[in-house]
């Protein structure tokens, strides 16, 4: 029996243009009751849009047309509005700051509870119950603003399930959480579709760990299924996005394609892998643009670094890891002198500039073009229609380029915003999180330039947490903990045998990405 | 760390007095601001609220305001000095003359200028000190209660209203927030250089902006999770329009005030009061909206304000019985003076200061548990 069931829905939001795609059109779908369905595709594929379809946010709260049906749980959304939804369908958003009504957890979670009127009894005991089905109760006390990511975002679930919907939505719950608070909010997905029974529709972009917990998946183009729904590991098997063990399942010729690094594991043992070890180029490092000098930094009378040492070379490309609070953020705004150190010294006159991890600070021109142009205008430099050319082809931002930034998507505005900085002529770059709700292609785009940037003699360092984008393209790595460097060196190096390891090291050692293995093969 | 250290973490966001309390507190620190108005008393209330604020204070962005309203509170009152400097003049004990001019009668045809008297400036200091008093008692009221809990203690029919505000309430420091990360990112672009020109546009577009994107994400979060659902009940469209009715009572008492026909307008708002009062007392009872975990008004709680109390009751004694340091006048000039009876009678202020500002969340906790 399906909950959710699309019958030829066909979206398009207010104001878009005659003649462009819409965003959704001749979706048909049904989910079963008690299923997990992951949905990926690009940014601007209609993934949230067929999220916001499920409870009737779309078309009840965004405005544009809409054809077709969808009922859930036997109400259609056409004649029933989010809020008389509310008790079957809960929704959860990627921005886990943006849903707290009340600056109490506890009261925060009861407040759909005091809408839909229920009385005092049962409203206490389903928080408890709901508090404890998401391992919050610890938290109760405690103001949203106070807590992490992760336990942020478990507590917007937590007030989504308030209601006991048997249907929960989710639009990229884990894009702007680290890797532990993304662990978090899926594995108390998982835990709540196995004890309770709750129907999950997940869009996501990591598929790394949100794949391994989906039972079935389906892959969006231009607002139109193109794949599935059917078994996640087939689905993703063939999505071009896969997460790096399968694309390395797909590039050793493996029939059963693996989810996760403990199957890539088994399967590598059982058929054996014989690959002779690749080739290790390191690049020579150049002069040095840039470096620290036992760098000590207090932010509001806390030491956020301690006596932190790096240097900065032409050709470089440095992966700064280390969990959240580990100072990444705080040595980049060092260096790019946004704050001065307490002690230690910054030396190198190379120009630098920093793109800080929300593009949003930073964009506010009509066009991708005039956001450009603009940098050129505060730095006194004449219009160089060629400069703004060049730029957004290597970011592979073209066909955006007459749009407004704050419309594209979360990818697309990252990018917009390393162009509009990078085309200051700056030597090295500093993108703090750069790939944070980006999409596959936005990556792709992304490293292509880092790496082309480094090769004409700039240098880059990125803070992250993907290992998978610091594998993929650092020569360094330099990992913090607590605002001290505990390693540094050789990206391989670094890598291999940590716990930050990538997931293809870790399924075959030495190989760093799927790109080395395959060019193994060829050879 | 120690357990109570966790425990006083976990629980910074409960104060350890209802919000109500609190209200009862500052109502009556602002009543004695006003009825011992001389400079020494108001340096021991604004010492008071400052304690109030250092250990009570609920941590966040209320807290930081504090010092930020004082402040506002000494300009407003300089801001007065000045004005009264210019426009009055007794001609008494002059400091010095200045140009004057008088303004065309639109604009009131009073006189700018002229001679700056010693007297009108230290009257208007005098009672500048109230101001900053009273601005002392409202900043620490703010930093110390949990907004939420106000709305939930008011009439039901307040609830959804309340809501709205103390969403927009929570803009404010998400707003702060973006100002601060819009201006460093502005000064990344162009690699650590401000470069001054049109600026405010480049500043203001962005913050505009995010606020605009929370703002719809958290509607749909609201819309989501039933925020105003079901159909309006009959009480609620009567209380709808007797409230309706009660306004414009109100506004026909003001027009008739403007008429100088006192006694229509006393009629009009005896009426306009009687009605909202009604819609109030209907909305609230055909609300059948439970809420979760209301804090409960203790006994405790109800001591403490009756304790506050004491203090401005002790103050209009003195002044019925004439102490003159009470106040505090500039003509003829002198020291203030400071009474023993009065700066006792202040202490009762301290009345919020006798409870740890966590201790209570363990006791709370364990009444509400009890209590059906």
């Amino acid at each position: 029996m399906s909950t959710v069931e699309f019958r030829s829905v066909t979206f398009s939001y207010p104001g878009a243009a005659a003649g462009s795609p819409s965003a959704l059109s001749g979706v048909d779908l049904n989910v079963a009751e008690g299923e997990v369905l992951l949905v990926v595709g690009d940014s601007g594929s209609g993934k949230s849009s067929l999220l916001r379809c499920v409870n009737g946010l779309a078309p009840h709260s965004t405005g544009g047309t809409f054809g077709g049906e969808v009922i859930v749980g036997g109400r259609s959304t056409r004649d029933h509005l989010p809020r008389d939804l509310a008790d079957i369908v809960g929704f959860v958003h990627q921005d886990p700051e943006a849903q707290f009504v009340v600056d109490r957890v506890e009261h925060d979670v009861a407040f759909a509870l005091e809408n839909l009127g229920l009385d005092e009894a049962s409203m206490r005991r389903r928080v408890e119950e709901v508090l404890d089905a998401l391992g919050i109760a610890h938290l109760r006390d405690r103001s949203p603003a106070t807590l992490s990511g992760g336990e942020r975002q478990r507590c917007a679930i937590a007030g989504a399930l308030a209601l006991a919907p048997s249907v929960l939505v989710l639009d990229e719950p884990t894009s702007q959480l680290d890797p532990q608070g993304a662990d978090d909010v899926l594995a108390a997905l998982s835990r709540l579709n196995a004890d309770l029974g709750t129907t999950v529709l997940l869009a996501e972009h990591r598929l790394e760990r949100a794949a391994p917990i989906a039972d079935r998946a389906i892959v969006m183009s231009r607002g139109e299924i193109t794949d599935g729904p059917d078994a996640t590991a087939a689905v993703i098997g063939r999505y071009p996005g896969a997460p790096s063990v399968t694309r390395l399942g797909r590039a050793l010729g493996w029939s059963e394609l693996p989810l996760t690094v403990r199957d890539a594991r088994a399967t590598a043992t059982r058929l054996g892998v014989d690959l002779k070890a690749p080739a290790d180029h390191r690049p020579a490092r150049g002069e040095t643009l840039r470096s620290a000098k036992d760098l000590r930094v207090d932010i509001s009378r806390r030491r956020v670094l301690h006596g932190v040492s790096m240097e900065i070379a032409a050709g470089d490309v440095i992966a700064l890891l280390g969990r959240n609070g580990s100072g990444k953020t705080t040595l980049l705004r060092a260096l790019s002198n946004l704050i001065s150190p307490t002690s230690g010294e910054i030396v190198g006159n190379s120009s630098i500039a920093y793109v800080p991890q929300d593009p949003g600070t930073l964009l506010f021109a009509p066009t991708v073009r005039d956001e450009l142009a603009e940098t050129l205008r505060l730095l006194g430099k004449p219009r160089d229609e060629g400069a703004i050319d060049c730029w957004l082809e290597s970011l592979g931002l073209r066909e955006v380029e007459h749009r407004h930034p704050r419309g594209l998507s979360g990818g697309e505005r990252q990018r917009v915003a390393i162009a509009a900085v990078a085309i200051g002529g700056a030597e090295v770059l500093l993108l703090d999180e750069p790939t944070r709700g980006m999409d596959a292609a936005s990556r792709a785009a992304l490293e292509l330039c880092v790496r082309s940037h480094a090769e004409r003699g700039g240098a880059v360092v990125l803070a992250t947490h993907d290992v998978e984008l610091a594998a993929r393209c650092a020569t360094r790595v330099t990992v913090l903990g607590d605002g001290e460097i505990v390693a540094e060196g050789d990206a391989r190096h670094v890598l291999s045998g940590s716990l930050f390891a990538p997931q293809v090291l870790r399924v075959l050692p030495p190989f760093l990405t799927v790109e080395e293995v395959e060019m193994v093969i060829a050879e | 760390m120690s357990e109570a250290q966790e425990i006083k973490q976990a629980h910074a966001m409960r104060s350890s007095w209802h919000a109500v309390a609190w209200l009862g507190w500052a109502l009556a620190a602002a009543m004695s601001v006003q009825l011992a108005p001389s400079p020494v008393y108001i340096a021991i209330i604004v010492s008071i609220c400052a304690l109030a604020v250092e250990t009570h204070a609920v941590d966040g962005p209320f807290k930081r305001a504090f010092p930020a309203l004082l402040a506002l509170g000494v300009i407003f009152s300089l801001i007065r000095v000045v004005l009264a400097a210019l426009t009055t003049h007794t001609g008494e004990r002059i400091l010095f003359s200045i140009p004057e001019a008088t303004l065309p009668q639109l604009l009131g045809g009073f006189t700018l200028g002229g001679t700056i008297e010693t007297g009108v400036i230290l009257d208007a200091l005098v009672a500048g000190f109230t101001i900053i008093g009273v601005m002392a008692v409202f900043g620490a009221l703010n930093a110390v209660i949990s907004h939420y809990e106000l709305v939930q203690s008011a009439p039901r029919a307040f609830h959804e209203a309340g809501i709205a505000i103390t969403v927009a309430l929570a803009f404010v420091p998400s707003t702060i927030e973006s100002v601060h990360a819009v201006r460093e990112a502005d000064r990344a672009r162009t690699g650590g250089r401000v470069v001054r020109r049109a600026r405010s546009l480049r500043l203001v577009v962005p913050v505009l902006e995010r606020g605009l994107e929370r703002a719809v994400s958290l509607a749909e979060s609201m819309d989501s999770r039933g925020f105003s659902h079901g159909e309006p009940a009959r009480g609620e469209r009567i209380a709808g329009w007797l409230g309706l009715a009660g306004l414009l009572a109100l506004a026909a008492s003001f027009v008739a005030l403007i008429g100088r026909s006192t006694n229509s307008a006393a009629v009009f708002s005896l009426c306009g009061g009687a009605l909202i009062i009604a819609a109030v007392a209907v909305a609230s009872r055909s609300t059948a909206r439970a809420r979760y975990r209301r804090r409960r008004i203790t006994k405790a709680d109800a001591l403490m304000v009756a304790l506050a109390w004491i203090a401005p009751a002790a103050l209009g004694v003195l002044t019925i019985y004439g102490n003159d340091t009470l106040t505090w006048s500039a003509s003829p000039l002198a020291w203030p003076q400071v009474g023993l009876l009065p700066v006792i009678a202040l202490i009762p202020l301290l009345a919020p200061m006798v409870r740890r500002p966590w201790e209570s969340v363990i006791d709370s906790h364990s009444n509400e548990l009890v209590t059906p």
